[in-house]
């Protein structure tokens, strides 16, 4: 049991909740009992007054503050924790996201070059051939010349191959 | 391991990553047209041949039938914008090329003129490919053939 001090004993002695020895020894301990007693009348009148004129007045639309509060503590609750958002960003780029993807940037360059890098033909022949488009000889210089065209196989090679040139001594030879 | 859609955004990008990839793969580099004037010829020990025909030499042979091919003019020009023009020369012979451009990205539209000293012998349009060699048959010349090639290196 605590020591109770000066002034909560005044106070539970007003609030007339001593009783007994606590109130004996309160009593004794009052310089004037008289003047005391008056003042606990006074502080009693004081007591009523606030509580006729200041009560608990009861809200009328206590149930829209208790909704907004929960709406606040809620948010507040959800900021602090991660959100589900970036934690689905974070882990967009997992292991397994990059090995499909990186596939999938080499199916798409596989199917790129393919369409890219096959041979076109024009006139059954391959585009990448080199082509002749014209060839002639001076009828007046190499009268008896004629010309064939054709393709070697090996290194896609294209040959003029032309006849009847006027043949020469070896010395046109030199470099 | 997620194994959600891969979303529109995404895709765009690995497409575009997949494009650039393959953009850069095909850009070109500015490429040479090797010109030559090469004899051919018959000789007991060949002389190995010049290192610009190395990967022909199987067809040469073949198509002509020499075992030796010697380079006695030639001509190496980088194209730009494959509206050039260059000169092989011999002694006697000198194959005039004029590049007249690109044609589909993968060839060269370019006319040729084989001249023996100042006379014409032979004039060819052709559209040279970047992946097929040009070889033309010139005038017998002694006990050997005359041959010019073009490459693009």
């Amino acid at each position: 049991m605590f020591m109770k001090t000066f002034e909560e004993s005044w106070i539970a002695w007003v609030d007339g909740e001593l009783s007994g020895e606590e109130l004996a020894e309160f009593k004794a301990s009052l310089p004037d009992i008289s003047v005391a007693e008056m003042e606990k009348q006074e502080a009693f009148k004081l007591g009523n007054l606030l509580r006729e004129r200041i009560g608990v007045r009861a809200m009328a639309n206590g149930e829209f503050f208790q909704h907004q509060l929960l709406q606040e503590i809620e948010r507040e609750a959800a900021s602090a924790s991660p959100r589900p958002e970036t934690k689905a960003r974070e882990s967009w780029w997992s292991i397994g996201r990059l090995v499909w993807t990186g596939a999938a940037s080499l199916a798409l360059l596989s199917v790129f070059t393919f369409f890219v890098m096959r041979e076109k033909t024009v006139g059954g022949r391959s585009a990448y051939l080199t082509q002749i488009i014209d060839a002639r000889v001076d009828p007046a210089v190499s009268p008896n010349a004629n010309i064939s065209i054709f393709e070697s196989k090996e290194n896609k090679v294209t040959v003029v191959w032309v006849n009847g040139l006027q043949s020469l001594p070896s010395e046109y030879a030199a470099k | 391991m997620s194994t959600a859609p891969l979303p529109f955004g995404r895709l765009g990008v690995v497409l575009i990553v997949s494009l650039l990839t393959l953009g850069m793969a095909s850009t070109q580099a500015t490429e040479t047209v090797w010109s030559g004037l090469v004899m051919a010829n018959n000789v007991p020990a060949p002389t190995p041949i010049p290192a610009e025909l190395t990967h022909l030499e199987g067809t040469l042979k073949q198509l002509f039938g020499y075992n030796q091919f010697q380079v006695i003019g030639q001509s190496r020009k980088s194209l730009n914008n494959g509206e050039e023009n260059w000169l092989a020369t011999s002694k006697y012979f000198s194959l005039h090329v004029d590049s007249k451009g690109i044609q589909g990205g993968s060839s060269y539209l370019l006319n040729l003129q084989l001249f023996q000293e100042k006379k014409l012998l032979l004039e060819t349009e052709a559209r040279l490919s970047k992946r097929s060699p040009l070889v033309i048959r010139g005038p017998q010349i002694g006990d050997g053939q005359l041959v010019l090639l073009l490459v693009v290196e």
